[in-house]
């Protein structure tokens, strides 16, 4: 996992604190230059990071021998904009719904109004330009085109957007994992793993948009043949949205966080494309499209699954979006899968589920290979036969559909979504260290400390304050 | 701003462990304290310098309800503690 970029400022970053120790932080921040400081940091963090991080070799869960890899059809998006589940009509009106109110503001709702949709359209607005069906799982979508050009002799073609003829020679494969991944943070990745080329997570077929929009319902859903490469690695890469936005969920403020981070993943994605095109590979950048965003970033090592469905990260927790590159270059350094006790927690918390306004999160207390909700015989949407909480996404989506925005109440709620805070990775850190009846108490805990309570409009206010919180003093 | 708040409050935290702990060497030498009283006294510094961290983070973070009960959490044991070990010792030494 990488660090975000802006660590390097003046605010005690994310892991310090315990690296230093508690009492020796206190101390430490009188008696040692800022050098000295950083190595001990460093040491000690290298000495404790392993025990409450474990690495796995394979996929962490459980798949049953059944799982079958999940259609472009089956996804929530497509299955009810583009009408392929038109006999779930809970669905289609939910779509309906949500991208009729997605134009409407409210001023007698505060979080609805004209100001808030104004902030949420500023958040989507790069990506709704230049890839506007990435965010719906479908592939090719503007610059998140498939081409894979190759420049002709003499031809000045500015942008790049072409596949080198020279092939880069990395050193060897850290050295090679090591650019990609600076490349990927230089271009705004907040995290970045990488892990090969897995077709249990891509989808089986592909969705065809424009051909739809034409009228050609014959040639609607498309497969791998027309990939135009055979893909041996994807680049996984997580962007964190803004905490005070996604605190005032399900507000179209949250929705603002949320479509500024789809905005800034599809201009990442695509430079870092561009990247392993200089270098002489193939690429295709992605949004939610070609294939399962959160079980390849399990693979890649930058977090664990969870009740609520999210990818929990180590750093940010829920609060991130996810973007992939695919390509044929595979001279590198693969990660690892981790383990920081996101899903254990998960088995005595359930927040998330009481936070859910759609009550679409389960409250089992163990994960099953197969959903257990109420819509469960008809659930085209889950990815079925992997040992973790099924989410009824249409519950969730219908409750998208009465907000007219995308809620994000399960992430603000929680205990992993909290702000870069020292006392926060202390509590993070002791709660990997403890056994699974200790962590009923740490819930209870956050919740009496006033950690992630949802539909608190006072949040909105926090979010306008222009002082802000004040912990990075600027 | 030169310093950050988070930055203050450690330079801030660093003297008050320092006074802590001349302090404990001070009433040590007139005292002589025993395992219970530094087990006491020593556990209750800590805690009330956390305390004392954890609820100026939380202030500065902009929940005032996780610093309040920081002090309810850390504050009030660390005040029993730093005041049943003093008993102790002073108890001790007479
Ligand atoms: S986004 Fe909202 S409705 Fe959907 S699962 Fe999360 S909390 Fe529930
Ligand atoms: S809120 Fe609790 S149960 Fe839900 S994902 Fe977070 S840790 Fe897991």
């Amino acid at each position: 996992m990488n660090k975000k970029n802006s660590e390097g400022s003046n605010a005690i970053n994310r892991r310090n604190f315990l690296k230093l120790g508690a009492a020796g932080a206190a101390i430490g921040a009188v008696a040692f230059p800022a050098k000295a400081k950083e190595e001990i940091i460093n040491k000690i963090n290298e000495k404790t990071a392993g025990d409450f991080i474990k690495t796995h070799d394979k996929f962490p869960y459980e798949i049953n021998e059944d799982y079958k890899p999940h259609s472009n059809k089956d996804i929530m998006f497509t299955g009810s904009f583009w009408n392929f589940h038109s006999e779930d009509e809970d669905v289609i009106n939910s779509g309906k719904e949500f991208s009729y109110k997605t134009f409407m503001h409210f001023e007698e709702k505060k979080g609805f109004d004209q100001l808030s949709k104004a902030m949420n359209a500023g958040g989507w607005a790069l990506h709704n330009t230049v890839s506007p069906l990435g965010s719906q799982a479908i592939s090719g979508s503007g610059i998140l085109k498939w081409d894979q050009y190759r420049k002709k002799e003499g031809e000045f073609i500015p942008h790049h957007d072409w596949i080198n003829e020279s092939q880069y020679q990395f050193g060897n494969k850290q050295e090679a994992a090591d650019a990609i991944k600076r490349a990927a943070r230089l271009y705004g990745a907040d995290l970045v793993g990488i892990t090969h080329r897995d077709k249990r997570w891509d989808y089986t077929d592909f969705v065809d948009a424009q051909a739809i929009m034409e009228g050609r319902h014959e040639d609607a859903v498309y497969g791998w043949e027309r990939f135009p490469f055979e893909p041996k690695s994807v680049i996984v890469m997580a962007f964190e949205m803004d905490y005070e936005a996604i605190a005032t969920a399900p507000t179209d403020i949250q929705g603002a966080g949320a479509g500024a981070e789809y905005s800034s993943m599809t201009k990442t994605a695509y430079q870092l494309s561009i990247f392993l095109k200089q270098l002489g590979y193939h690429a295709i950048p992605c949004s939610n499209d070609t294939g399962l965003s959160i079980p390849y970033a399990i693979a890649a090592g930058l977090g664990e699954g969870s009740r609520m469905g999210n990818l929990i990260t180590y750093k940010y927790g829920p609060r991130v979006r996810l973007a992939k590159v695919y390509t044929d270059f595979d001279f590198t350094e693969y990660d690892k899968p981790i383990e920081f006790g996101a899903m254990e927690f998960c088995k005595n918390c359930m927040r998330c589920a009481d936070a859910c306004p759609g009550k679409a999160i389960s409250f089992d207390k163990e994960p099953s290979f197969y959903p257990t909700h109420e819509n469960k015989d008809n659930a085209w949407y889950n990815a079925q036969g992997i040992k973790k909480y099924y989410m009824d996404a249409k519950k969730c989506f219908h409750t998208w559909g009465e907000f007219g925005t995308d809620c994000g109440s399960c992430m603000a709620s929680c205990p992993y979504n909290k702000p870069d805070f020292w006392h926060h990775r202390l509590v993070d850190k002791i709660t990997a260290a403890m056994p699974g009846p200790v962590h009923d108490f740490m819930r209870e805990m956050d919740e009496l400390f006033g950690y992630g309570d949802v539909g608190n409009l006072e949040k909105i206010d926090v979010f306008y304050n222009p002082k802000g919180r004040s912990y990075n003093g600027h | 701003m030169v310093f950050t708040g988070t930055e203050t409050l450690f330079f801030l935290l660093g003297i008050i462990t320092t006074l802590f702990i001349l302090g404990l060497i001070k009433y040590n030498k007139q005292l002589k304290f025993n395992a219970l009283s530094w087990a006491l006294l020593g556990t209750g510094s800590f805690l009330c310098i956390f305390c004392i961290a954890w609820s100026v983070s939380a202030v500065l973070e902009g929940v005032p309800r996780a610093a309040s009960m920081g002090m309810v959490v850390f504050g009030i044991p660390s005040l029993l503690m730093l005041l049943l070990g003093r008993r102790f010792a002073i108890k001790k030494s007479k």
